[in-house]
């Protein structure tokens, strides 16, 4: 067997040294200027920074040997089948358990519970977002297959996102843009990208530079609309309530 | 030692479903020749542990320091000294981003050297830079974010009508990606740090939307990128 494991690792450790260098100039800027810390803090930051070095290092190396070039082979082989229809379904498996799993969501997800005030369960925003993502890869297959172009998707997508911003919570906003984020977890903008670029180049008159990325910008929507959706449902619920007088002191909730 | 085990599950839950379907996939549909795959799995065990050490190493060492950096900074009280550092933690921050820097050589890549890696990760730093700036001038003079929101996505709309159509989608997925593993901890500490200064504990809910507003930056600076190199 062939395997190339380490090849270009010390250009990669090159490139992370780089990488990290302007944020521990700041730090050292920072710490003679204002916090002056004590040895012992200073020891944990250093300690820090090496772990996030091998880290970062051995990161990027196995995306360069492993994630990206069989992303790119699986989606040639992909875009090359005759029965293309199937790419769709698999986009929806791959963003389902992406988001499913991812630990980002599970924190906002637990988060959007708590401001609710437990009215969002955590297993239903889960679904929800789960659900819209899978849509989105999707959709970025359907995309990649026609041709369309990015706008068809995105301009409705955000027009959408800002008309329901009148409607929801003040509160729903903010989760809900941060968590168009938090939904590329490090699978999804590793190794689906360079899948999508794989099959792009393999589906004639596509281009893999203008078909091939985007895919994150879907992945980013879908949970921007869903969270937005919940929070219109949960407003609307908060109403009734007041008006019914069940809950009024609940009602600073919907103050905008 | 709890933390590393969390740490630990994090990183396998993020990473272990898409290994899955795709290892479903290589044996259903795809076959790619043996070495491609064992290269592969290769790559997903470094990533794994690469993330790990990553992930200790920023809770240890780099977010205690962005919590610490976010209160030293508003105690200067000079609302210069605030803006200017939030710009920089902001941009140095990004340069480190892991998920920035796959995608930038992942472009590099495809555009055959025509966009290189370097130029986009600055485009993208400058990008976050500002609207970390920009976040923390919300938080000081109470500015509602829908409008920082509905402002800066109508920037984009507009700048990309002159903006070549390959940069568009690129600019899009970097808006995405910034908000990786390190940025979204690193911005809320410094974000939460200082709202909590400046207006007591009822400010923690300023610290959402920071990350919202992280992401708008890169779509537009890589935006102008193109309308540069366009």
């Amino acid at each position: 067997m062939n395997l190339h494991i380490f090849e270009g690792f010390g250009q990669t450790m090159q490139e992370v040294a780089i990488a990290l260098l302007p944020l521990a100039i700041l730090f050292a800027i920072f710490h003679f200027i204002f916090l002056k810390l004590p040895i012992r803090k200073l020891l944990d930051i250093v300690i820090g920074f090496v772990l996030a070095f091998a880290g970062l290092s051995l990161f990027l190396q196995g995306v360069h040997i492993g994630f990206m070039p069989f992303g790119e082979q699986m989606g040639s082989v992909l875009g090359g089948l005759s029965y293309r229809w199937v790419l769709i379904p698999i986009g929806f498996v791959i963003g389902f358990f992406a988001i499913y799993a991812e630990p980002a969501v599970a924190v906002m997800v637990e988060q959007a519970e708590k401001v609710s005030g437990g009215y969002i369960p955590e297993k239903l925003l889960l679904y929800t977002l789960s659900i819209g993502v899978g849509i989105s890869v999707s959709l970025s297959m359907v995309r990649l297959i026609y041709g369309f172009s990015l706008w068809y998707f995105i301009i409705p997508g955000y027009i959408i996102a800002f008309i329901m911003i009148r409607y929801a919570p003040k509160t729903f906003t903010s989760i809900a843009f941060d968590s168009g984020g938090v939904s590329t977890g490090p699978m999804t903008a590793t190794f689906v990208l360079a899948m999508f670029t794989g099959i792009a180049s393999q589906i004639e008159g596509r281009d893999p530079l203008l078909d091939g990325f985007g895919m994150v910008a879907m992945v980013a929507l879908a949970p921007i609309l869903s969270v937005l959706t919940l929070g219109i449902l949960f407003s609307r619920k908060e109403k009734s309530q007041y008006a019914s007088g069940a809950s009024g002191a609940k009602a600073h909730y919907h103050d905008r | 030692m709890d933390n590393i085990n969390e740490t630990v599950l994090e990183v396998l839950y993020s990473i272990l479903p898409i290994t899955v379907v795709i290892t479903v996939l290589q044996f259903t549909i795809i076959w790619l020749p043996a070495e491609a795959f064992v290269q592969f799995l290769i790559g997903v065990l470094f990533v794994g542990i690469g993330l790990i050490l990553f992930l200790i190493g920023v809770n240890v060492g780099l977010l205690p320091v962005g919590e610490m950096v976010g209160s030293a900074l508003t105690k200067t009280k000079k609302l210069w000294v605030i803006i200017l550092f939030g710009f920089l933690l902001g941009a140095v921050v990004t340069i480190a981003e892991p998920d920035v820097r796959v995608l930038s050589s992942q472009i590099d890549d495809v555009s055959g050297g025509a966009i290189p890696q370097s130029t986009l990760i600055l485009a993208v730093a400058l990008g976050v830079g500002i609207f970390v700036g920009l976040a923390m001038l919300r938080i000081i003079f109470k500015i509602r974010i829908v409008y920082l929101l509905a402002g800066g996505y109508g920037l984009i709309f507009l700048i990309a009508a002159f903006t070549p159509s390959h940069f568009v989608p690129i600019s899009f997925d970097a808006g995405g990606v910034t908000t990786g593993p390190l940025t979204v901890p690193f911005v809320l500490a410094l974000g939460v740090g200082v709202a909590t200064v400046i207006r007591g504990k009822s400010a923690s809910s300023d610290g959402f939307g920071l990350v919202g507003l992280a992401s708008i930056g890169p779509i537009l600076s890589v935006l102008i990128l193109g309308v540069i190199y366009g």
